[in-house]
């Protein structure tokens, strides 16, 4: 390339960076061109976003050099990042939600008013108005962003991020959320802003198909380290899967034996089922069978978790067992015997100042434990520490508070609480997110013997092996709709990963 | 703290140790005070000086109760002050003109019926429970001062008084109602499936409501407890003062909640006990008590109230924050 020989305008080398638990990025070299749009993309734990992250001034240890336009510099903290050029857009926007857009992207640079300490309001919308016009969006500029959609929000972001001179922009998953006219918008500024202001975007997505589409250069990331640089017009969406994957990595999935266990007759039968906006979804799972859905962030496995549940209002039919569960209500599935584990135990999981008792028993403690509202305390003390034994918790005392546990152990709480209720099927989202690999091992062989007793399970997981491990047949979720059901004879990681990465996110 | 220092190497076993720490620090404030009282303060000591001690606290202590409850459940609740005034007025009034059970009932439901008014629009409408408690309180007292005129409703008979100034044995009767309300109250907490609910919807109600629990049913039922209670307690207040006064009992809703906070319970939620709530009552009383009898003007009890609060929910929530740093 011609570009090599001109100075870049971001060149990383040799960046090192270790966490408590051992290094994350084993000396990147990363470099982006001006008015370059970089893809780059790798497994979850491939080290990309801590690459991110150093860039955006994030960690003041890491090792190595850092160029901008061929002149080293220190990003020790957030804000020289900005200072040098380097804008940051997450997918949780920084915005003030009931402040205008105007304010939002005049955010911290308040113009002067007649005394000091005063704002001037019109002067402020006045140059937000025009430092939107400068990047070709339009917004309202009056309106709340709270009222924005989505796409709007993030455009109010890019906008604030352009106006702060960024030189550097890195967008971390940005159409995630987005239907496919804004995603034709966004790609549409983004090509804009590199072509004729010279920005520089690193554009990190899941979606491969988008990567062909928009980006210039493509880089793939792998256990800390770059794998791979190229032309992103010269990867089909089978390639990158397969270099994100690895090759050695194939032969060991693809050896590893597929679930045993015979399933039988549908247990949960769900027909028709359609979230508001989302197209309706059918599925029946037999006795005794695991079946895992495999999809990207965004779309719309936990809305239909909860919606079968019937925590989230959806029109359709459940039936558990042949019999119609009308009306449901978390608490009306959990009686008929249908439970989920939630994801996220801290935020929906689990009550943390509470012990491990009162949270094992929550759900089976009036259906099981108790007569005519007063606790049998003897069963569910009985049941609680036959669980804590089965489940190998550590420490095994049931009078201590969960918030005090390792995540592991909380995990395995939270999965106990509803074997604990003897449900006829079980939904679990994510169940060994941020979990070590022993108790992950220990939770596997757990939800396995849930099947093998004849619960019938729906397993959402962004871990594709733990989906591969566990599942007799995966569903493959695309934009709120069960795109295809496929058996897990013959699938691996790369075609799971190619299956679930191609066509629309969530419209 | 020694215990809370020598688990410092192990970080995330730290806070039981810190919790159970503090459990105890209250009840050993509690029993230093009472002791350095017992030596310092004259006629501090004695039956007499406790039973009126016990006697004037019994009346917070039931309303505590209730709003231990509601604290547990991450709420609290403004209007059992306006409760606690109109169904001692409804009781007087229907004493007089009807009869003293049918009395006694109407003012209890009165109670029950605001309790549940107030979960519903907390529970089903989505309102906070500030607000909520905040606009009931204005309206019931609203209603009562219209209902009788801002007059105090005289007339109730002197054999009355027994449930506000009588004794059993030693013990006065309104204590004996405070203990089995508070005896209810660990009850309720320790062997009912609906107390269980309580810590995990105020521990944390989304989880709550995807493991199954009707977290409307629960708060709908906390807050009717809550109201009862104060109902009790204005049935109690009439017997205190054989008057059916509108204009009395605001101070309960502060006062009981300062009582649970001082007791230990954090106002969000999911953890509490009792005990806290007993002992915080008790706490404040002996406090005012013995000002009254060193001859403190009583104009200085509000501030040594609040200086109190600020010291033992400070120490409290200092240690919790210490010990979530590490």
């Amino acid at each position: 390339m011609s570009e090599g020989t001109r100075t870049m305008l971001l060149d990383m080398q040799q960046i090192r960076k270790s966490f408590a638990a051992g290094p994350v990025l084993h000396g990147v070299n990363f470099q982006l061109a001006r008015g370059q749009i970089h893809a780059l993309v790798g497994h979850n734990g491939a080290g990309k976003s801590t690459l991110m992250k150093t860039l955006g001034g994030n960690f003041a240890d890491y090792s190595g050099k850092i160029l901008l336009d061929g002149e080293e510099v220190a990003l020790h903290t957030p804000k020289q990042a900005l200072e040098k050029g380097v804008a940051m857009i997450y997918q949780d926007f920084s915005l003030i939600p009931d402040l205008s857009v105007a304010d939002n992207i005049g955010l911290g640079r308040d113009p002067r008013g007649a005394l000091p300490g005063l704002i001037s309001h019109s002067a402020l919308r006045r140059r937000s108005a025009e430092e939107a016009e400068a990047v070709g969006i339009r917004l309202p500029m009056d309106t709340p962003v709270r009222q924005l959609g989505v796409a709007e929000q993030q455009l109010t972001e890019i906008v604030r991020a352009c106006s702060q001179n960024a030189r550097i922009l890195v967008m971390d998953e940005p159409t995630a959320r987005l239907a496919p006219a804004e995603r034709q918008h966004l790609f549409d500024v983004m090509r804009n802003m590199a072509r004729n202001r010279g920005v520089g975007i690193i554009y990190i997505s899941h979606f491969l198909e988008e990567i062909r589409e928009v980006c210039d250069v493509v880089t793939v990331m792998r256990d800390g380290r770059i794998v791979e640089t190229g032309a992103a017009s010269a990867y089909s969406v089978q390639d990158l899967a397969r270099l994100l994957v690895g090759h050695d990595e194939i032969a060991t999935i693809a050896s590893t034996s597929p679930p045993r266990g015979k399933t039988g007759a549908p247990l949960l039968e769900i027909e028709g089922l359609a979230v508001a906006g989302r197209p309706p979804v059918d599925l029946a799972i037999g006795a005794g069978e695991i079946i895992g859905i495999a999809g990207l962030i965004g779309s719309g496995r936990t809305r239909l978790a909860r919606a079968i549940i019937g925590d989230v209002a959806a029109a359709g039919r459940v039936r558990l067992a042949g019999r119609d569960l009308a009306r449901r209500t978390p608490q009306r599935s959990a009686d008929a015997g249908l439970v989920m584990v939630p994801e996220d135990r801290k935020v929906s999981g689990l009550a943390l100042a509470s012990d491990i008792e009162e949270n094992m028993a929550a759900t089976a403690l009036a259906p099981r434990l108790s007569r005519f509202g007063i606790i049998r305390a003897r069963e569910k003390r009985a049941l609680v520490e036959s669980l804590i034994a089965k489940f190998g918790i550590r420490p095994p005392d049931r009078k201590r508070a969960v918030g005090t546990l390792s995540g592991g152990n909380a995990q395995k709480v939270l999965v106990a609480r509803a074997v604990a209720a003897r449900p006829k099927a079980m939904i679990l989202d994510q169940p060994t997110a941020g979990v070590d690999v022993g108790a992950k091992g220990e939770l596997h062989k757990l939800v396995e013997l849930s099947a093998a007793e004849g619960a019938a399970i729906l397993l959402i997981s962004d871990d594709l092996d733990e989906i591969l491990a566990l599942s007799h047949r995966v569903a493959v979720m695309v934009g709120g709709r069960i795109k295809e059901v496929l058996p897990r004879e013959g699938l691996d990681r790369a075609s799971l990963l190619a299956a679930i990465s191609q066509g629309a996110p969530a419209a | 703290m020694t215990s809370t220092r020598a688990d410092s190497g192990r970080g995330r076993f730290a806070l039981p140790a810190g919790v159970a720490w503090s459990n105890y620090a209250l009840l050993a404030i509690f029993v230093v005070l009472v002791v350095v009282f017992c030596l310092t303060v004259p006629h501090f000591a004695t039956w007499a000086n406790f039973a009126n001690v016990l006697q004037r606290n019994s009346i917070i202590g039931i309303v505590a109760c209730g709003m231990l409850l509601m604290i547990i459940l991450g709420g609290f609740d403004l209007s059992v002050g306006a409760v606690g005034a109109a169904s001692s007025v409804v009781a007087a009034a229907l004493i007089v003109h009807v009869s003293m059970p049918f009395g006694i009932i109407a003012a209890l439901l009165l109670g029950l019926g605001v309790g549940i008014v107030n979960g519903f629009f907390i529970a089903k409408i989505g309102i906070n429970p500030f607000v909520t408690t905040l606009a009931t309180q204005v309206l019931v007292t609203g209603i009562m001062f219209v209902g009788t005129a801002a007059q105090p409703v005289y007339g109730v008979p002197e054999s009355f008084t027994w449930l506000g100034l009588g004794r059993i044995g030693p013990i006065p009767v309104p204590t004996i109602i405070f203990a089995a309300v508070a005896i209810l109250t660990w009850a309720i907490l320790r062997f009912t499936t609906f107390g269980h609910h309580v810590y995990i919807v105020g521990g944390n109600k989304l989880a709550a409501r995807l493991a199954g629990i009707n977290v409307d049913r629960v708060t709908i039922l906390t807050y009717g407890l809550g109201g009862l209670f104060a109902g009790i307690a204005g049935v109690v207040l009439l017997g205190q003062t054989n008057i059916g006064q509108p204009a009395s009992a605001a101070d309960w809703p502060l006062t009981a909640i300062a009582a649970v906070v001082v007791g230990g319970v954090p106002l969000s939620g999911g953890v509490g006990k009792v005990g806290g709530a007993v002992l915080g009552t008790l706490l404040l009383g002996i406090i005012a008590n013995a000002l009254n009898l060193l001859g403190v003007s009583p104009f200085w009890q509000p501030a040594v109230t609040g200086a109190v609060i600020l010291v033992a929910v400070g120490i409290d929530s200092y240690q919790r924050r210490r010990l979530e740093r590490r």
